[in-house]
């Protein structure tokens, strides 16, 4: 008798938790119940991207909860090799990512460029800034500013540099105290240093006297934010320029001794970019988890779980638009999501720039 | 089924699953775009651009330079503790010889994590030479440092030859230097060591190719001071770009595998030379070792110091790194110990499928492993044919190509190659991927234990009636079961090891701890990198004490 009792509670549970997962989210097209319908029918949807599963995590579980029976297929790789996987996996037809997410804007403008992504008008545009979306392909789904951080125990407290001007000033007078203490992302062997430089150079007119004083500092140079804080937060490095603020956050509330500073003179704001891969076996399920890491639900576990920074303006909490807002006023740079992230990639400009870095690493 | 087909069988899958990723990986070199791709023209574009790369000579230099470092460091060391393991009564002989083979087993990426910690520039070890002499006198990210530590590391590869060399020599020679007056030193200087040259040399070659397939330290080591080696560049090379590009890694590739291949064919000739010297062993009596005396506490010493610097000193590191939430330069240790990082471990899915998926390939990967090792070899076994040259040759080739290659290549076929492709997001890839570029290693230890079997029960067997296959089911293979089971546990060591070789094949389901290992170091999640290395520690040291347990000679 008790199972009998007991099947039909799970059976009017089951009914009725269809039946409200059916339902549109507000503010949706009603047709938007045809996506949810199919894509429960797809089961799955794989993602490829380069945020660290830790971060993922929540934005995971939170979207298996609201829509049961979609599983999350995620992988983190990094950029180069999301980017080298995507494009052979696509070529070979037989079966790729549904979604992919990743930091590397200007790889992700070009597969969206070279026609590899699904168009789609996804209903939350009109929450997004207008940067944020190009094409109705790429998606730009968080709003991360890009930080100095440094050590708290061993950066004495008039060092702490607030702006560029400052950080430029200080390594042209403590050089000796900063040899070798400096670090950065290295714009030869990492794409998000290359990108960090080129935007520096448009929004700051002392941005090469900026990388020759770094280049006399004997600045190290990495390919990894991790690796960089490890050793700011040991000693071995005291200030790094050039950090993901959502990373920087997160480890910051594990280990008090980072500090973070977002520049007041103008502050970088990148996006890790979204689309739907035109190869897709699951395409109704990318859609709904694009619009799920959009929607307002989404964004606050971007926000507040997962550190990296909400783009939407009406979500609250430190890592959101209006939490840097409140830091630096209306000097954030957000890096904007369209074509002119192609002029990155063009090689003659890149090898023009490299042989300029290299002789700027040597102070000159 | 006659003994011809099986033979002739095994040699076609073995030649297509060598030859496939490799050809594919040539052919791609000689592409002007990825070779999927529609407007891929056949062209030399590719090598002309990575030969005006001065980046490229530079780090091809750097490797050179690593690779001659390492073989000056590790071979007279590895030869020396040869001798004086062998022949000596250094103390502690017995409880030595399973350490010293620790740096083979542990994975170099764990290695160089944990010199970051001990003594990189504010390392535990660093700090406290910096309060007693006011300085550090080392520099851990220079390329002295890397040349050091990787020629530390190698030297268990040359006490390998060098002592089963040494083993198979009478002592006569060394013991009537002795008697005439020399010392323990001459008589290894002088005597000994120029009886196991060919070996030596061989191992020689083999140290300096295995520095050309360096990865895990210069990716680790080389990063704050932007050492490139060839390995490493190949990402540099992505950069330049904006885009990655595969036609020029390929080309890397074939260059490293031109260097390479010449390296292979020579250890074969000096492996032959080696034998034959080793023809005038003789079955001497048992013989005392060479006394030491007053130098017998040194040699221990000495021995003891090289295992605190190569195994302790890392190891330590990444323990102790897995242990807190921060450290370095002012930071009390006391205060920020914790547990945290093995919790967190068990919250990543993909974390604890790569644990499993880790012990998977290594028991049940390396089992199927052996047996297809073991397949290969019966079929070679007692053929006098000159295709058994060719296998020889063949079972070589993959080693000519790094880990990290083979496994991009591997990853190209499985997406390709229609039958496979359903295969491709599961650890059969990974499987496939490991075994072909172990085939080498796997053959030798294999074909090892297959010498030891005389033909004699064999020939019997067959006047009694059997068929080629059943002497090989029902004698050849219950004879060498033993030596099957040591190769299982010795493969299962490199399988848990391995980190370069799953990074393209990464994905959920075919997660390995190794090249987790890798990619969480990317994208910077270092609390989980310690934990998980000790993890990955942790079931080497088993794997390890099993095979120590058991009696198995770590080595082919």
């Amino acid at each position: 008798m008790r199972h009998v009792v007991s099947a039909a509670f799970i059976a009017i549970a089951l009914a009725w938790g269809t039946g409200a997962q059916a339902q549109a989210p507000q503010g949706y097209p009603a047709d938007y119940t045809k996506i949810i319908e199919a894509a429960k029918k797809e089961g799955k949807v794989v993602i490829y991207a380069t945020t660290d599963a830790v971060a993922a995590n929540p934005l995971i579980k939170d979207f298996e909860t609201l829509y049961p029976g979609i599983k999350v297929e995620y992988s983190d790789l990094n950029s180069t090799e999301l980017y080298n996987r995507f494009i052979a996996e696509a070529a070979a037809n037989n079966g790729t990512a549904d979604l992919l997410w990743s930091s590397a804007m200007d790889l992700q403008v070009k597969l969206v460029a070279d026609g590899q992504a699904e168009t789609y008008a996804s209903p939350e545009i009109k929450t997004l800034p207008k940067w944020a979306v190009w094409k109705d392909a790429a998606y730009g789904t968080t709003y991360e500013p890009i930080a100095f951080v440094y050590n708290k125990r061993l950066v004495p407290e008039g060092d702490v540099p607030k702006d560029h001007t400052d950080l430029l000033k200080l390594l042209d007078t403590k050089t000796d105290f900063y040899k070798g203490k400096i670090t950065a992302y290295d714009p030869e062997r990492s794409g998000v240093g290359y990108l960090f430089c080129n935007e520096d150079i448009k929004d700051f007119p002392q941005a090469w006297d900026l990388f020759k004083a770094m280049g006399k500092a004997q600045a190290k140079l990495y390919t990894s934010a991790g690796a960089m804080m490890e050793r700011v937060t040991s000693g071995e490095h005291l200030i790094a320029y050039g950090i993901f603020g959502s990373y920087a956050l997160g480890r910051s509330k594990k280990d008090p001794n980072l500090g973070i500073i977002l520049p007041k003179d103008y502050t970088m704001v990148t996006s890790r970019v979204a689309f739907i891969s035109k190869k897709a076996k699951n395409p109704n399920a990318g859609k709904l988890f694009l619009d799920y890491i959009l929607s307002k639900r989404g964004q606050d576990i971007i926000a507040n779980k997962a550190d990296l920074y909400s783009l939407r303006s009406d979500v609250d909490g430190e890592a959101t638009i209006k939490g840097v807002t409140q830091l630096v006023g209306d000097k954030a740079r957000p890096v904007p999501i369209d074509q002119t992230l192609l002029e990155n990639l063009d090689q003659a400009k890149r090898l023009a720039f490299l042989s300029k870095w290299q002789q700027a690493k040597k102070g000159q | 089924m006659p003994i011809v087909v099986y033979r002739l069988l095994v040699l076609g899958v073995t030649t297509l699953a060598v030859a496939t990723p490799l050809s594919l990986v040539v052919y791609q070199s000689f592409l002007t775009a990825p070779f999927f791709d529609p407007s891929a023209q056949l062209g030399l574009l590719a090598y002309s651009f990575v030969f005006a790369d001065p980046d490229f000579w530079q780090a091809l230099w750097t490797t050179v330079t690593i690779a001659c470092g390492m073989a000056a460091i590790a071979v007279p060391l590895g030869a020396l503790l040869a001798f004086l393991m062998v022949r000596t009564d250094v103390p502690g002989r017995h409880y030595l010889e399973p350490l010293i083979l620790i740096p083979i087993f542990v994975s170099a990426v764990v290695i160089a994590f944990g010199y970051v910690v001990a003594i990189g520039p504010v390392g535990i070890f660093s700090t406290l030479v910096k309060d007693a002499l006011g300085f550090v006198p080392w520099n851990l990210y220079s390329l002295l440092a890397l040349i050091v530590i990787a020629g530390l590391t190698h030297v268990p590869h040359v006490y390998l030859y060098s002592a089963a060399a040494l083993r198979g020599l009478s002592t006569d020679l060394e013991e009537a230097a002795r008697v005439s007056g020399a010392n323990p030193f001459r008589v290894a200087v002088s005597v000994s060591l120029p009886m196991i040259l060919p070996a030596i040399l061989f191992a020689g070659v083999l140290v300096f190719f295995l520095g050309f397939e360096l990865f895990g330290l210069p990716l680790v080591l080389g990063d704050p001071q932007d050492v490139l080696v060839l390995s490493t560049y190949l990402y540099k090379l992505t950069n330049k770009l904006g885009v990655p590009s595969y036609q020029l890694m390929a080309v890397v590739v074939v260059a490293i595998i031109a260097i390479t291949a010449p390296l292979v064919f020579m250890q074969r000739l000096l492996l032959r030379q080696a034998q034959r010297y080793v023809s005038v062993r003789g079955k001497g009596l048992k013989t005392q070792p060479l006394r030491l005396h007053g130098w017998r506490w040194f040699a221990f010493g000495a021995i003891v110091f090289w295992l605190f610097v190569t195994v302790v000193v890392p190891l330590f590191g990444i323990t102790l790194r897995s242990f807190v939430v921060t450290w370095g330069e002012g930071v009390n240790l006391l205060d920020v110990l914790t547990l945290d990082h093995y919790r967190e471990l068990t919250d990543y899915p993909n974390v604890v499928r790569g644990i499993l998926n880790t012990l998977g390939i290594g028991v049940i990967g390396g089992a199927v492993a052996v047996a297809c090792y073991t397949a290969i070899a019966l079929a070679v076994h007692r053929w006098n044919s000159g295709w058994t040259r060719l296998v020889d040759y063949l079972v070589m080739v993959p080693r000519a190509m790094p880990g990290l290659v083979a496994g991009l290549a591997l990853l190209w076929v499985f997406l390709f190659v229609p039958f496979l492709s359903p295969l491709k997001s599961t650890m059969v890839s990974i499987w496939l991927a490991y075994t072909i570029v172990w085939l080498a290693y796997g053959m030798r230890l294999v074909s090892g234990t297959l010498l030891q079997v005389a033909p004699e029960l064999e020939e019997a067997a067959r006047i009694a009636g059997a068929n080629d296959l059943r002497v090989k089911r029902d004698v050849t293979v219950p004879l060498i079961k033993y030596g099957m089971l040591a190769s299982w546990l010795l493969i299962f060591l490199i399988f848990v090891r391995e980190y370069s070789t799953g990074i393209y094949l990464l994905g959920p389901g075919t997660e390995v701890i190794g090249s987790l290992l890798v990619s969480l170091w990317g994208t910077g999640a270092v609390d989980l990198v310690s934990a998980l290395s000790v993890v990955n520690v942790v079931m080497i040291g088993v794997g390890l004490a099993v095979a120590v347990r058991l009696g198995v000679r770590l080595h082919g």
